[in-house]
């Protein structure tokens, strides 16, 4: 190769620098919070990709009944649903299986072999991605008794638990097995690593009463000796460890407060 | 004769004892019939107490899983995503605690 | 028949025509870059600083929006708008729609029709009844007269600097009080401890350092209007250049477009002697 192509090459390279400029996205609002998009293969069978409301779930059920006893994956499109697998009573079937009374009324049944004319609106109630769909509970409504936080849904959902205003129900029959009292850790403390930063005060109790223990060890939380694994900010933002939850779903990273809740010493 | 119909009658009778739960139910849990849900449940069903286990039982539990999976991966498609899944799991979280109690004696 | 001369010229011809190609990108790339990183000098008129114009869903309806930020940032701090309703930082990423409006997000936070401000109550935004000339006090782009302040009027008693309002000297010395809360919308969480004000070295020798004050940003803006989206944890990956600041990343999220522009530049690098404007 001749020099000169050398330099040639080299300044085409140079000249295809990127100029990439971030500033602070859009924040979801409080209803938008927490919204799944599913599209493993609803497009391609020419459905709309489906949305699924966490805070029309959350309200009803712990993460546990659906992450760890139904099997829901931790992020959007791990699953794998086909609709097959809801009509057979798995997944979303678990529940919207025609027959699970909520409300005294039944829960509608997820998914059909084909959409036909008089079951196209119950389909659309879920792949329902660029329609103007309105849900049976309204937002609003649901939420304006409750205890209120700053981000996220807006919600405070766990003193609305403490309150009694919303119950999440810990088990679903037929998918959960015999659950006896749980030995939880104690709550503990992480140090920071920015100087000035209070320390974070991590409840194992709080979080094991919606989660139990499979859905964050080991998959989500791998290390076993405390002290051993490194937590940044820039990977749990990422998504990973915390992230798995405290990005889009659970309170977001902006709430710094609620997780550096310990005052630094003097 | 006589005896051949005694027997017939034996194994007909014996056949009837036997529960015809072949048939999946299309929930996936505690009100199983078939062996492996009912092993499945065993095992997976007590997770919340996985700390107050001891070593050993948790490595039969682990033991037991690892045995299992093999029969759940003979399942139909979407049973042998659920479960195995859900399998791995509660085996993975066994697997961490004893890991943990290990590393706690050291 | 390819002779000796023949196949040079062949060989010469092809990294040419490569030179030629790369360096036209070089030339789409500087005038890419000039766009960035030459500061255009602030709009001559103080008034158009800080102007967001919104009408990526409005133009073809009532027509676009024009906010300005010297009316509200008078009242209100930047961590009201930005961390408690939840602004973006950049122009349009909101997407906001009058229905968001309505439903009292976003404008509709305070623009509801009901909230008292200054004894008045605050006129409701994108109200459901035929568009009325109240819409065009926001929906103003390219209408003249439909707007109820005046910028020369309004900032008349404000300490100025070249640049436009001194908003820091106007909250010292008492000209404007912005809020920092608001009813129904803010929650209140206990303070954090600021790290004290820094120096920072620039980059290059002759540069003079910059001196950082938290105290003085998280005044109006609290932390989180801030960190970590604009300013990751992660400091050691964190490299803010004026490069960055001139793609509007890190410092240039606010300076530059609503906060003092660059070419002041004492405002970080207060050593710096002072140039001719």
């Amino acid at each position: 190769m001749s020099r000169k192509t050398i330099v040639a090459v080299a300044l085409l390279l140079l000249s295809c620098t990127p100029l990439i400029a971030q500033t602070k996205k859009k924040r979801p609002l409080p209803y938008e919070y927490g919204r799944v998009v599913i599209n493993n293969s609803s497009e391609r069978s020419n459905m709309a990709p489906v949305v699924f409301e966490h805070w029309i779930h959350r309200r009803r059920f712990t993460c546990r009944v659906c992450h760890v006893d139904v099997g829901f994956g931790m992020r959007a499109g791990s699953t794998g649903i086909k609709a097959i697998d809801n009509e057979r009573g798995f997944y979303c079937g678990s529940c919207h299986n025609g027959k699970l009374m909520v409300d005294g009324k039944s829960l509608f049944q997820a998914c059909a072999p084909t959409m036909t004319a008089e079951n196209h609106k119950r389909c659309d109630r879920c792949h329902s991605l660029g329609k103007n769909v309105q849900t049976e509970v309204d937002f609003f409504q649901f939420s304006a008794p409750l205890p209120k936080e700053r981000f996220g849904n807006g919600i405070d959902w766990e003193k609305a638990e403490e309150m009694g205003l919303i119950k999440p129900a810990t088990e679903l029959e037929g998918f959960s097995g015999r659950k006896n009292s749980m030995a939880t850790q104690k709550d503990f403390a992480l140090n920071p690593k920015v100087e000035g930063m209070p320390d974070i005060i991590f409840s194992h109790q709080k979080h094991t009463v919606w989660n139990g223990c499979e859905l964050c060890h080991p998959d989500i939380f791998v290390g076993v000796k405390r002290g051993n694994s490194h937590y940044s900010m820039v990977d749990i933002s990422e998504g990973k460890s915390c992230g798995a939850c405290h990005v889009s779903v659970a309170f977001p990273l902006t709430d710094c407060q609620r997780c550096h809740a310990k005052p630094v010493q003097p | 004769m006589f005896r051949q119909l005694a027997a017939v009658a034996l194994v007909l009778c014996l056949c009837g004892g036997i529960p015809v739960g072949a048939v999946a139910q299309s929930n996936g849990g505690t009100q199983s019939v078939e062996p492996w849900q009912r092993e499945f449940d065993e095992i997976c069903g007590p997770t919340h107490d996985a700390m107050t286990f001891t070593p050993d039982e948790l490595a039969s539990l682990i033991a037991r899983c690892d045995a299992l999976l093999p029969k759940l991966q003979k399942l139909d498609d979407t049973r042998r995503k659920v479960f195995t899944n859900r399998l791995q799991m509660c085996r993975g979280l066994y697997a961490y605690v004893l890991e943990s109690k290990k590393s706690e004696k050291k | 028949m390819p002779t000796y001369s023949n196949r040079r010229r062949a060989r010469r011809s092809k990294p040419g025509a490569l030179l030629a190609l790369a360096f036209a990108l070089l030339c789409l790339d500087a005038a890419a870059a000039a766009q960035i990183y030459l500061p255009p000098p602030p709009p001559k008129d103080p008034a158009d600083y800080g102007r967001v114009v919104l009408d990526q869903y409005s133009a073809s309806g009532p027509g676009g929006v024009v906010f300005d930020h010297w009316l509200h940032r008078s009242k209100f701090t930047c961590r009201l708008c930005h961390v408690d309703i939840g602004f973006a930082m950049k122009a349009k990423a909101t997407e906001i729609r009058a229905e968001a409006n309505r439903q009292g997000f976003y404008c509709g936070a305070c623009h509801n029709g009901k909230r008292q401000f200054e004894g008045k109550t605050i006129f409701a935004s994108c109200s459901n009844e035929p568009a009325t000339a109240e819409c065009f006090r926001c929906h103003s782009l390219g209408k003249t007269d439909v707007r109820r302040y005046q910028y020369a009027k309004f900032i008349a008693k404000l300490p100025r600097d070249i640049y436009g309002v001194d908003w820091m000297r106007a909250e010292e010395s008492g000209h404007i009080h912005p809020v920092d809360v608001l009813e129904g919308i803010s929650i209140r969480k206990k303070p954090m401890q600021l790290r004290p004000d820094f120096s920072i070295q620039a980059k290059l020798d002759w540069v003079h350092p910059i001196t950082f004050s938290h105290e003085r940003h998280s005044v109006w803006n609290g932390c989180e209007l801030c960190h970590p989206e604009i300013f990751p944890a992660k400091r050691e990956g964190t490299r803010v250049t004026m490069f960055s600041n001139l793609e509007h990343r890190h410092c240039g999220a606010c300076h530059g477009s609503v906060a003092f522009p660059f070419n002041h530049c004492q405002g970080c690098h207060p050593l710096a002697p002072r140039w001719a404007p």
